[in-house]
């Protein structure tokens, strides 16, 4: 097995030596070359080169959860060589003879799926007639069990290798070095002859980290103290600052909640039943990112902080409440359940939570698994059983629980007491509502009845009086046919208007004597059952909840244990006395220096928020079927960083956004092109210009007319259909977008179109598309231009006045251009403020001059009015026109996206 | 499976949906201008045992658009209309006759029957209360139900056996428009026509989808959900009122010279941020879709006017009738998109109107009469303007009904049956005049020629050119089909022209 290290080292001398050529053309040599014949001179082994390729395409019937398909048995070379019902598979060192060859020609194995490659076949072939070696000796088959077996091979895929902490290497332009993360994004652009670009200027350095790391823009005048600042750690107070205001959690936690699936229903269901304790997890989120809660915590409570709280939850305390919300994490999943109580329902929660929670921690599809043995990774389909274990406790499809039947009370035993004191009183109340209820409906009856004639009367009589599941098929016949005699109290005010007045007062009698109690909350909890021992955790054949198999140990992947260490969950650690443990025992594996997975996933993440672009770029699958990372050294240092800071954040974003990487301009170098060997910038020889997330560009709207209410926490803003049918925010409110509720089924439309997650299960990574449908809610869409009428009222009044530009620019730029008579005197210094507000910069003097001119042409053409206004006054006119510009400079681009 | 000109296939799979697949890793360093750092560490991941590299691209592409793409293959259609008649249509009442079914009527339904709604459930058989008749030269058997139908019954191919094995509605409208039974979160057949073909018109939505009046049918928005696709693979809804689509049209004061004037200014600002930035590609692709979204407007809005359509036509389409109107008027406009070169239609009806559970002679007959006149127009209205042969017009539900009684009396019904049902499928490279597959003799399980919804839509996307086991799409890291769970899943060739 290479050592990563090495293998590292020879990427890079390999990347010198190219960098020495003529790139392109040498580039375009090797690959040729690799197309043509992929590396037949090669000795090629069975567990290298071979097994990758049966794993995909033919173990899943010949060997593996499928059996063994005309008693053959890929997974060894040995058994293809004992060979199955029609004889050996293959004949070493004879390709015209192997049956395994002859059948993938004639399109007859694999008989579904997309088929084997030429370039497999290819492979297999040559390896056939190289004598189909192994690597060493193989396993007895009775040894590898039920699975595909574990080679060395597999154990050595980058990402389940130790994280190396590799040494920061040395560069040529240590005067670009001003964090360790700039020396490994410098070593793998030195060789191709570039390096970053200069440092950006403090105007756009303020805007990007101040959205990035805030999610909102930085006023005007923190913009001009910044300026002003000339200190040498300008920047550095800058980001301390930034990390230590509130809006920091908002804009981080948002970002968990993608990888979450948080949402404020419960989806799966065409009816998504709201889900109304859901707000409490994000709050405990938004807390968690301000406190710098240490990520092992973070995530240790997210998945069994339930298991710290000893029952029973009567009195619990503020640290207590905060261990069981954490667990909200395991509520997010869809779960519908409260509409939809199937089986298939119930089963499927189950699934997308193991879904959800390993490509969060492990950047694994383990998924797949499922049914079968993972065709690409070494994830068994008993490693999916193993993690299905930590689960069943709690949401096997048997003794499922409704999401309305997983939630504690807040209410402490002194509130029970004050409640049961309210309910003795309500008790005499309620018992004679009761009685007059039952009158009325007797008195109701005879009176109808009075309609009809003997014998009709008294059989109907009989038949009503009688409770309904007594009565026999001829009473409800008759009453079928007589339905006028079914009163029921919902409709005792059609017979008896004045009893159902009376009751009516009644209610609210009794009603205001409830309202006396302490109001009671409560907090939506992942928990196992206190009363109920886990259920034997069984092999499904084909993922079928119906079709059990043997009985699997809850434990960990076993490729991701060491060779021979137990893989169990039970027993590793002892909870409280309530529950199995077995969440703990994992989360405590997850921060184990067994696990690189889970710091290398994190780190990896975080970047990918900082830069637009993971290191790995598929952030939720680390498996073979994602991308490689771009900087596999550079990865496993911030991983071992995260682990220096003790798993503590704030830190750790300071390490990126101090870097040079990170300050450098955004604008490609103008003397390269054409021929820029960092072309789409995965390299970072500059930042990346991308797009603002939905939330971003909701809440700079909202901050540059000055609507942005900065209240922070509790239950979420609702949502509604405006008149033409689609979803905005209710109630104009001007909340930060984390805020709002996150119906699964009514997905806000501004924030949809701007590829927020409609949660199916989770995001781990949202798509950024540029369509037509963004740009007509842009253009047409009620939200921006509110807002952008807002924004022309607070600058025409002076309610925000220009706080960056200087007064000679706005005087030179009311030079410029034709002053209209009727001008108001503050209307440059509007037009100064709206591009302030919406850009964070103030305009140039020729931009100015040119917005005046806009404005002015709107007015001398007579555009009409804004909704509300006459239209006959200058000032109406200004306004109209400065709404205009200020809708125009919020749907452009530099707006939308951060450079 | 091996289409016609599977050649073209392979280039159209490597150039457009697997960016770096092996033979085209040349062309896709070009175009990344990949540098070398990412090459050597390709090399040193060749050294690291990824050497059977799963059938995937190292890369999604940049971005993904809605210009024209070519099909796989020679197609037969270019656009679909799809009227989806959710709730089950009941097959034994509509294009299934079932003699036996007549003859035992009130007698028991010999053998087991898998009921929705256990509590009105019965094993007495229901012959149905319509006549059917041979119709046109191909004397395809239709009800009385569906006078109109009847006559264009000689486009048509009636598929008589389709099955789900599934009773409920949600798991098989899913079935049918995400490819997986009961599964939600998946892009839709639109989804996957409109990201395998693109639009022939960007001046509108490449996957348009009509909405009843009386609400979203069971399932809501997801019907024409994108699933793990971008946004824009999502259906866009021509609403029942106005305004049609969203956003189209500016408010008031906001139309005509004074968009003009603002979107000028944003192109001005936006040529000048674009100029900082050269070669950014999404800041170009965002200025132009500006440009996109002025032209739709005019595109859209003079695609739903139908006051230039001659009465005739209008007539033709019931529009002249309360009870066809709305209907008609979708139907309508349908053809104006597909004309306009829209790829992918499909209207919808409030509710569950085919779910006749109960007072089936009122209720089936009240959504025949809504229906059946549009429908049939709309196949005549393709042909007579040689569109037939290149649309696919496809009516049907998600599921069928039960041979037996739900209830007795005037209040009967029908209770759900995914066992077999029946659709059919006009133009487009459909045989005409013909029906296709049988269910057993009371019309409850399909018994010959099977055709899952896996089936239709193999069977659809070849009509338009794709292949659905190499339409892939790339989701975390795993290639999606449409057909994912069916990779055996068969064109139907019988019923292909």
């Amino acid at each position: 097995m290479i050592d990563f290290q090495i293998t590292n080292m020879v990427g890079r001398i390999f990347g010198l030596i190219l960098a020495s050529s003529t790139l392109t053309a040498f580039a375009e040599d090797v690959t040729a070359k690799k197309e043509a014949k992929p590396e037949i001179s090669a000795q090629l082994t069975f567990e290298k080169d071979i097994k990758p390729i049966l794993r995909a395409h033919c173990l899943d019937c010949h060997g593996g959860v499928e059996g063994k398909k005309g008693k053959l048995d890929m997974r060894l070379v040995r058994t293809m060589l004992s060979g199955g019902e029609t004889g050996p598979a293959i004949e070493p060192g004879n390709v015209d003879e192997s049956y395994l060859i002859a059948r993938i020609v004639d399109h007859e194995m694999p008989p579904k799926g997309a088929g084997v490659s030429p370039a497999e076949l290819e492979k297999l072939k040559t390896w056939i007639a190289q004598g189909a070696k192994t690597a060493r000796p193989e396993p007895a088959p009775e040894a590898l069990g039920t699975t595909l077996g574990l080679t060395p091979e597999e154990r050595a895929y980058w990402a389940f290798r130790p994280i190396a902490d590799p040494t920061p290497p040395s560069v040529k332009s240590t005067g670009r070095v001003r964090t360790t993360v700039d020396k490994f994004l410098l070593a793998s652009l030195e060789p191709l002859g570039i390096g970053f670009r200069e440092d950006a200027d403090k105007l756009t350095l303020i805007r990007r980290v101040t959205l990035d790391l805030a999610g909102v823009p930085p006023s005007p005048a923190e913009v001009r103290a910044f300026l002003a600042d000339n200190r040498p750690d300008a920047y550095e107070r800058l980001v301390d600052r930034l990390l230590a205001s509130p809006q920091y959690g908002e804009r981080w936690a948002r970002h968990w909640m993608d990888v979450a699936g948080y949402a404020d229903s419960d989806g799966g269901s065409a009816a998504d039943t709201d889900r109304p304790h859901a707000w409490r997890y994000r709050d405990w989120l938004i807390r968690a990112f301000n406190d710098d809660k240490p990520l092992d915590a973070f995530l240790t409570e997210q998945l069994a902080g339930d298991e710290f709280v000893p029952r029973p939850w009567n009195n619990l305390t503020p640290h207590q409440v905060d261990l069981l919300t954490a667990t909200g994490f395991l509520r997010m999943p869809a779960d519908p359940t409260a509409a939809d109580y199937s089986e298939t329902a119930r089963n499927q929660v189950m699934t997308d939570t193991i879904k959800v929670v390993t490509s969060t921690t492990l950047g694994l599809s383990v998924a797949c698994a499922q049914c079968h043995d993972h065709r690409y990774d070494p994830i068994s389909h008993v490693d999916y059983y193993r993690l299905r274990g930590m689960f069943d406790p709690a949401l096997h499809w048997e003794g499922f629980r409704q999401p309305g039947a997983r939630v504690v009370s807040l209410y402490r035993d002194l509130d029970r007491a004050a409640a049961a004191a309210v309910e003795e009183q309500v008790k005499p109340l309620a018992e004679k509502r009761a009685a007059y209820q039952a009158d009325a409906m007797k008195r109701a009856l005879v009176k109808e009845l009075e309609k009809y004639q003997e014998p009709l009367k008294s059989q109907l009589k009989t038949a009503a009086e009688t409770a309904a599941d007594k009565r026999t098929p001829e009473m409800n016949a008759l009453l079928d046919a007589n339905p006028s005699v079914k009163i029921s109290p919902g409709v005792l005010y059609q017979y008896l208007p004045d009893a159902a007045e009376e009751l009516k007062k009644m209610d609210a009698a009794i009603g205001a004597v409830r309202a006396k109690k302490p109001p009671e909350n409560f907090i939506a909890i992942y928990d196992e059952p206190p009363d109920r021992k886990p259920p034997v955790t069984k092999r499904l054949h084909r993922g079928d909840y119906r079709q059990p198999l043997e009985e699997v140990k809850p434990g960990i992947p076993e490729v991701l244990k060491p060779e021979g260490a137990v893989l169990d969950l039970d027993g590793t650690v002892q909870p409280a006395g309530h529950s199995s443990g077995r969440r703990t025992a994992f989360a405590r594996w997850l921060f184990s220096d067994e696990n690189p997975l889970t710091a290398r996933v994190l780190a990896n993440r975080i970047w990918m928020h900082h830069f637009g672009r993971g290191l790995v770029a598929t952030a939720g699958e680390f498996g073979r079927l994602g991308e490689p990372p771009t900087h596999p050294e550079l990865l496993d240092h911030l991983a071992s960083e995260l682990k220096r800071n003790g798993w503590r954040l704030k830190n750790f974003h300071k390490l990126i956004v101090l870097s040079s990487a990170y300050r450098q301009k955004a604008v490609r170098d103008p003397g390269r092109m054409s021929d820029d060997p960092d072309a789409d910038g995965r390299l970072l020889s500059r930042f990346p210009v991308h797009r603002l997330d939905a939330e971003t560009i909701r809440d700079r709207i909202l901050a540059a007319s000055g609507h942005l209410d900065n209240q922070m926490y509790g239950p979420p803003v609702d949502v509604q259909a405006d008149d033409s049918g689609q979803v905005v925010v209710a109630g104009d409110s001007g909340r930060r977008s984390v805020y709002v509720k996150q119906k699964r089924s009514q997905p806000v439309s501004l924030m949809a179109a701007f590829d927020a997650p409609v949660m199916e299960t989770h995001c781990e990574r949202r798509t950024s598309a540029t369509v037509a449908t963004q740009s007509l809610m842009l253009l047409n869409g009620t939200f921006l231009l509110g807002e952008a009428n807002r924004l022309a009222i607070a600058a025409l009044d002076q309610k925000f006045v220009p706080e960056m530009i200087q007064a000679e620019s706005i005087s030179k730029g009311l030079a410029s251009g034709t002053k209209m008579p009727d001008e108001p005197a503050a209307l440059s210094g509007a037009v100064a403020t709206i591009w302030e507000r919406t850009l964070s910069r103030p305009p140039s003097e020729k931009e100015l001059g040119r917005s005046l001119e806009f404005v002015r042409e709107h007015v001398r053409t007579g555009a009409p009015p804004l909704p509300g206004l006459k239209g006959d006054n200058a000032r109406d006119k200004y306004l109209t026109a400065l709404a205009h510009l200020g809708q125009s400079l919020m749907a452009s681009n530099e707006f939308l996206y951060t450079d | 499976m091996n289409g016609p000109g599977n050649d073209h296939a392979e280039t159209h799979m490597n150039g457009l949906f697997s960016s770096a697949g092996q033979s085209s890793r040349r062309q896709f360093l070009n175009r990344t201008g990949m540098g070398m750092g990412a090459l050597a560490l390709a090399q040193m991941l060749q050294e690291d045992g990824l050497l059977a590299a799963p059938p995937k691209p190292i890369s999604k592409p940049a971005h993904y658009d809605l210009t024209p793409k070519p099909p796989m293959f020679e197609p037969q259609a270019r656009a679909v209309i799809s009227m989806f008649m959710h709730g089950g249509p009941s097959h034994v009442d509509l294009f299934d006759p079932k003699p036996e079914l007549q003859k035992r009527d009130g007698q028991d339904y010999p053998g087991e029957i898998v009921y929705s709604f256990v509590n009105r459930a019965s094993k007495k058989l229901l012959g149905s209360p319509w006549k059917f008749a041979h119709h046109g030269q191909s004397g395809t058997a239709v009800s009385e139900l569906l006078p109109h139908t009847a006559k264009i019954i000689d486009d048509v191919c009636v598929i008589r056996s389709m099955h789900t094995g599934h009773n409920g509605h949600e798991v098989s409208i899913r079935y049918f428009h995400g490819g997986i039974a009961g599964i939600l979160g998946r892009p839709t057949l639109g989804s996957w026509v409109v990201y395998g073909l693109g639009t022939e018109n960007q001046n509108l939505p490449a996957y348009m989808v009509l909405t009843d009046p009386d609400g979203l049918p069971v399932d809501g928005v997801t019907n024409w959900s994108n699933g793990f696709m971008p946004p824009m693979f999502q259906g866009t809804v021509l609403r029942p009122r106005e305004p049609r689509i969203f956003n189209l049209n500016p408010p008031e004061y906001l139309r005509g010279e004074v968009q003009k004037r603002n979107l000028a200014f944003l192109r001005e600002l936006n040529a000048e941020h674009a100029d900082k930035y050269p070669g950014e590609g999404d800041l170009e692709a965002r200025i132009a879709s500006y440009e996109l979204a002025a032209r739709m407007q005019t595109a859209a809005t003079d695609a739903l006017d139908i006051s230039n359509e001659s009465e005739a036509t209008k007539k033709l389409y019931g529009i002249d009738d309360p009870v066809t109107r709305e209907y008609g008027t979708r139907c309508l406009i349908a053809r104006r998109l597909v004309e306009r070169g829209v790829r992918f239609v499909q209207m919808f009806l409030g509710g569950q109107p085919w779910d006749n559970h109960s007072d089936i002679k009122k209720t089936l007959a009240g959504i025949c009469a809504k229906t059946d006149k549009p429908a049939a127009a709309l196949v005549y209205d393709l042909k007579s303007r040689g569109l037939l042969d290149s649309t696919i017009v496809h009516w049907g539900g998600e599921i069928g009904r039960l041979p037996v009684t739900e209830g007795t009396g005037p209040g009967a019904g029908r209770d759900h049956n995914g066992q077999g049902f029946t659709v059919w499928l006009a133009g487009g490279g459909f045989k005409g005049g013909m029906t296709y597959g049988a269910t057993d003799e009371f019309g409850h399980k399909a018994v010959e020629n099977v055709v899952t919804p896996n089936d239709f839509q193999a069977t659809l996307l070849n009509r338009l050119g794709l292949d659905h086991t190499k339409l892939m799409y790339q989701h975390n890291g795993r290639e999606e089909r449409l057909t994912s769970n069916a990779p055996n899943a068969r064109v139907v060739k019988e019923i292909l022209v």
